[in-house]
């Protein structure tokens, strides 16, 4: 089962929104109707004015945004397959269309008021529609720009707080520690070591089959054991775990370094950490808790690097239909997770090089 | 009587397990080319203390970061010691300290430790004196989790947050907990700056733990020195004196 596909050539930045997701309709609707809302006050003659203009523009306006919304979430797929500029034209031609289709079906409720030019009036609606397209796609393009700048600029950095040189240095020497005595556990952690290493070295975008991270974070903890002993317990917790559940690459195991590196190393008697993993209906749920010591006994904020990238991933990835939640108490750190369950990698298309 | 043909005495604070297998074991590769002896080991701080009380030696290998104590509190308190060790700071990374360490040239090793360069520094150890206690307190970046009283050849730790208050007297400094005093013999005025977030002075000579504070009485004589005001610590019968400069203590956390 190796579903974690090669993207070498693919950017996120090179793709068209995905129109099944939450965030992205709820973005849709918002800033059209927020345009129409300038249309209105555009026109008013009075505040009074404004709610009916509004009513009038909003009415024209729904029956073509909810059409497009529908054809666009039905067409998801087959737009996957395009390049970006392709895809771009097949949105706003289409929209088109369907703007010139529900003008000329819907007759009655399009019929101008005033003129009898019917060619202006579909050429008008066209224009306005097309614009609005335009305006949502170039939107939608800066956001993903920003987005993913934020995150190829955070590579390197990330790329230092995942392979921790604390983490890096210990674990080697902890190695050499134990190699004469016990040279097949040292084996082990050196092919532990290898795996994660190359996990950390890939590209971050990458989806990856949930068992998969499941088991590297396994290793990871193996190789903190080795270091800590019994000072490091882990408590699994799964429950419905679908096995064709993909997710993030490195979203389990940097939560679980942090927990060790901030939350257990410093307590003089350890503790346990306590992941739990579930799938409720159509999302995926992770948790990750870990005692750690009072404030007022001189705990330190950690950096929060590893945290921020991985809230900017699920953004780009997921939008608002994945959740994050960090909770601090006096002696606990917890983080939990929710994003939904896919099977593939959402949104980002596979384009052959 | 000359210092190379007599065994160095060596001893080991880590916290990692494995780290100190290996320290062991280049130590041992180490004893071919330089006469030395590993004469005890400990995992964190307390311990380290406790056993190089009843020990003395030549040479301490300290991790630096270690739980509830780190390396450089642990060398602090061991200066307290009628002769204390030569200290030798072991990190796999820590950038800050790697930093100080090259400004006042304390020597550390880098884990994993490599055999030569554990020669150089134990050679080096030989001829060092300790490292100065005002060189230690440059290079903690936050403050000590313990104050440290030395007494009858014994170290006692007394954890900061059981501090009720500090009171300077002729040269030593008195340490007041719920059950008792000790005395330290450091200056009030460094107490205070090391320890800013959990003392405030009340008088020219005393600094109380904020969170003791349980309220304000009036009861002192009122005149130039004092403002009549007294605070009541939590736990302690003894009242002490406000001077009339810091009385808008009351007012702050009364």
């Amino acid at each position: 089962m190796n579903k974690a596909r090669s993207i070498k050539q693919n950017d996120a930045t090179d793709a068209l929104p995905n129109f099944r997701n939450v965030g992205i309709t709820l973005r849709i609707l918002l800033i059209s109707n927020g345009m129409a809302l300038l249309l209105a006050l555009s026109q008013a003659n009075g505040w009074a004015d404004v709610p009916q203009r509004m009513m009038q523009i909003v009415m024209l306006l729904t029956p073509i945004l909810l059409t497009a919304l529908l054809l666009l979430w039905a067409a998801q797929p087959w737009l996957d397959q395009l390049e970006y500029w392709q895809g771009v034209l097949a949105v706003t031609l289409s929209v088109a269309v369907l703007t010139l289709a529900i003008y000329y079906l819907a007759g009655e409720l399009y019929s101008p008021l005033v003129g009898d030019d019917r060619n202006f009036e579909a050429a008008r609606y066209v224009i306005l529609s097309m614009t609005v397209g335009s305006i949502l796609l170039v939107y939608f393009r800066l956001r993903t720009l920003a987005l993913s700048r934020g995150l190829h600029d955070a590579r390197l950095q990330v790329l230092r707080a995942r392979i921790r040189p604390h983490f890096l240095f210990n674990t080697i020497n902890a190695v050499l520690g134990i190699v004469r005595t016990q040279p097949r556990q040292a084996e082990t952690a050196l092919e532990d070591m290898a795996d994660l290493f190359r996990m950390a070295m890939s590209d971050a975008r990458d989806l990856v089959p949930l068992q998969k991270e499941i088991q590297l974070s396994k290793q990871y903890l193996a190789l903190e054991q080795m270091r800590m002993g019994e000072r490091l317990q882990v408590e699994w917790q799964m429950q419905d775990l679908p096995e064709d559940a993909m997710i993030p690459q490195l979203l389990l195991q940097p939560l679980l370094e942090n927990a060790v590196y901030h939350g257990i190393e410093p307590l003089p008697q350890g503790g346990s950490i306590k992941v739990a993993l579930r799938r409720t209906g159509e999302e995926l749920q992770l948790r990750v808790e870990n005692p750690c010591l009072p404030l007022s006994e001189g705990r330190h904020r950690g950096n929060k690097v590893a945290l921020s990238n991985i809230r900017e991933r699920l953004d780009l990835l997921f939008d608002v239909e994945a959740r994050y939640q960090v909770e601090t108490g006096k002696d606990f750190y917890r983080v939990e997770i929710a994003l939904p369950y896919v099977t593939k990698r959402p949104k980002l298309k596979e384009r052959s090089t | 009587m000359s210092g190379n043909q007599q065994a160095l005495s060596v001893f080991i604070v880590d916290d990692e397990p494995p780290a100190r297998n290996r320290l062991r074991d280049v130590l041992n590769d180490c004893s071919e080319k330089l006469p030395l002896k590993i004469v005890g080991e400990a995992s964190n701080g307390s311990e380290a203390l406790d056993m190089l009380t009843e020990l003395p030696v030549d040479v301490v290998l300290l991790d630096i970061r270690m739980p509830q104590m780190d390396g450089i509190e642990l060398s602090q308190h061991l200066l307290k010691l009628p002769k204390p060790p030569v200290i030798i700071f072991t990190t796999a990374y820590d950038e800050y300290a790697i930093k100080a360490f090259e400004l006042h040239a304390v020597d550390y090793l880098l884990k994993p430790i490599r055999q030569a360069r554990l020669v150089e520094a134990l050679n080096r150890a030989r001829n060092a004196v300790p490292v100065k206690n005002e060189v230690l307190q440059e290079l903690s970046r936050e403050p000590r989790r313990n104050l440290s009283s030395h007494e009858r050849g014994k170290i006692h730790l007394i954890p900061i947050g059981q501090v009720l208050y500090l009171r300077a007297e002729l040269k030593y400094v008195t340490v007041r907990t719920v059950e008792r005093e000790y005395l330290i013999e450091e200056s009030l005025a460094a107490l205070e700056k090391e320890f800013a977030a959990r003392f405030v002075r009340i008088h020219r000579n005393c600094l109380v733990a904020k969170e003791a504070i349980e309220g304000f009485v009036r009861g002192g004589e009122d005149n130039a020195e004092s403002a009549g005001w007294m605070v009541k610590l939590k736990g302690l019968d003894e009242l002490l004196a406000i001077s009339r400069r810091q009385q808008h203590i009351v007012k702050e956390f009364g």
